[in-house]
């Protein structure tokens, strides 16, 4: 069996202010639609707002080595899909 | 050794002021303490006022230094004026002055008798009487104690002795010798008790006895508590040089005592440097606030401005057992004596984007507000410490 996709929220000042509160019904609903194909987690700081801050792309989330900026639900669920299909 | 130091009050029934003042204030440059409880002739807001400037006043007078406590407190004795209709002095008080030591100096005129209590026992400290020259019915009592580890001070309003007077089960009210019985038995259940829990039970305990429960005077009681102080270090924010991470992860990692971290970015360089794993509280948030994390030998991992505005914002208001990260902090505050803060004051820009849709304050000014709280509100020891 393929490995798990790792999810990851960032819930950094930046991000959870940006929307990543949001995103974290992203950790009922995911285990709910994909089971446990996909682990969804919130995490300290990806540390991608100290790096990327001239262009604020808040909130980020990673999908195993995707970055995705301006994450939003729909976002994740389309990056999740393209890495199941993969 | 740590002054751990709270009163609690309650007002007289039917009145919206209290009547009794008690006013504490530290001075970390001379390591003292200095403490007064003064209770106003009458009830309501009269008595307020003149508790409250008796207070005020003979504190001011004390930490001035330039007369000796004793002094302050007879040219208070001798100035305070007669009330017309009861024909006795208008405030009553108690003050202490103490240092880290032990040391300590203590005046009363009219309040009931402070308690000190070692290893269970009521000790009898020797005092000096110095009888007013100007009004025959008032006489200063002055005291020199040393006190030790684990030594406590109990000074209350006569609303406490007094409580249950002319009352069914105790004629003549608690009286001092109730008080005493009072404090062991808690003290057996709880040889621990916090100054603050205890000078709430104590006047809990003076309202239960009164009839109907309702306090007929005002009910007020300090509790001083010597004891090996509970440290506390919040780390917050990466360091200005980048290089100095290490050196700061490890006196993290050294100090003794509990810990915090309050920031995503700082508990990343902590889980680095320390190679310890972060795990997030895998519950959704609640509320405005990211949830918490874990790390391993840290007691308590959260966001960081956010999280340390919030609990600012309660530490003011005195809002306590919020079930959120900042509720969290201010607990883990609150249970603490001697609080370290090790601010980094590396920035990150992107919290000052205006497109954030809120207002995110400077680490360091929040830090401040903070630390002058838990002084002046909670009277914590409260060190900085910049990085």
């Amino acid at each position: 069996m393929a490995e798990k996709i790792s999810v990851k929220v960032c819930l950094g000042t930046t991000c959870f202010v940006m929307g990543s509160s949001n995103l974290q019904e992203l950790i009922e609903t995911v285990p709910a639609k994909y089971g446990d194909k996909v682990e969804v987690s919130g995490v300290p700081c990806l540390g991608l707002c100290s790096i990327d801050w001239e262009f604020s792309k808040a909130p980020y989330v990673k999908v195993d080595d995707e970055v995705i900026k301006e994450a939003t639900v729909e976002k994740v669920l389309s990056a999740i899909d393209a890495h199941l299909n993969k | 050794m740590f002054i751990d130091i709270d009163c609690s009050q309650m007002k007289k029934y039917n009145q919206n002021a209290f009547g009794d003042y008690f006013i504490s204030k530290r001075y970390p440059d001379e390591a003292k303490l200095i403490a007064v409880l003064s209770d106003g002739l009458g009830s309501g807001i009269k008595a307020n006022i003149l508790s409250c400037m008796t207070a005020t006043m003979l504190l001011k007078f004390i930490e001035g230094d330039q007369i000796p406590i004793s002094k302050a407190a007879e040219i208070i004795m001798n100035s305070l004026p007669v009330c017309k209709v009861r024909h006795i002095s208008y405030s009553t008080f108690s003050a202490i002055e103490v240092d880290d030591e032990g040391n300590a100096k203590i005046v009363e005129e009219g309040n009931p008798e402070f308690i000190w209590i070692r290893n269970g026992e009521v000790m009898r400290p020797e005092y000096k009487s110095i009888p007013s020259k100007t009004f025959k019915n008032r006489c200063l009592k002055v005291y020199k104690l040393k006190l030790e580890l684990g030594d406590r001070l109990i000074t209350c309003s006569d609303g406490v002795t007094q409580a249950g007077l002319g009352g069914g089960r105790l004629k003549l009210g608690l009286r001092r010798e109730g008080l005493i019985i009072l404090i062991q038995d808690k003290l057996k259940e709880q040889p621990d008790i916090s100054s603050t829990e205890l000078s709430k039970y104590l006047i809990n305990q003076a309202r239960n006895i009164e009839t109907d429960r309702l306090p007929k005077d005002d009910i007020s009681c300090s509790v001083i508590y010597f004891r090996e102080p509970r440290k506390a270090l919040v780390f917050t924010g990466p360091p200005y040089h980048q290089q100095k991470d290490k050196e700061y992860a490890e006196l993290f990692a050294n100090f003794k005592g509990k810990k915090a971290i309050a920031g995503g970015t700082t508990a990343n360089l902590i889980s680095r440097e320390l190679n310890r794993s972060i795990t997030m509280d895998t519950t959704i948030s609640i509320g405005k606030l990211p949830s918490c994390s874990y790390m391993d030998g840290v007691d308590l991992v959260t966001e960081g401005i956010l999280t340390l505005t919030k609990t600012l914002e309660y530490l003011e208001n005195g809002t306590m057992d919020i079930d959120n990260a900042a509720g969290k902090l201010v607990k883990f505050l609150l249970d603490s004596d001697c609080i370290y803060f090790m601010v980094g004051a590396k920035l990150n820009q992107a919290h000052y984007d205006p497109a954030l849709p809120i207002e995110i304050e400077i680490r360091k000014n929040i830090i401040k507000k903070m630390a002058c709280i838990l002084r002046e509100k909670y009277f914590k020891k409260v060190n900085i410490h910049y990085m």
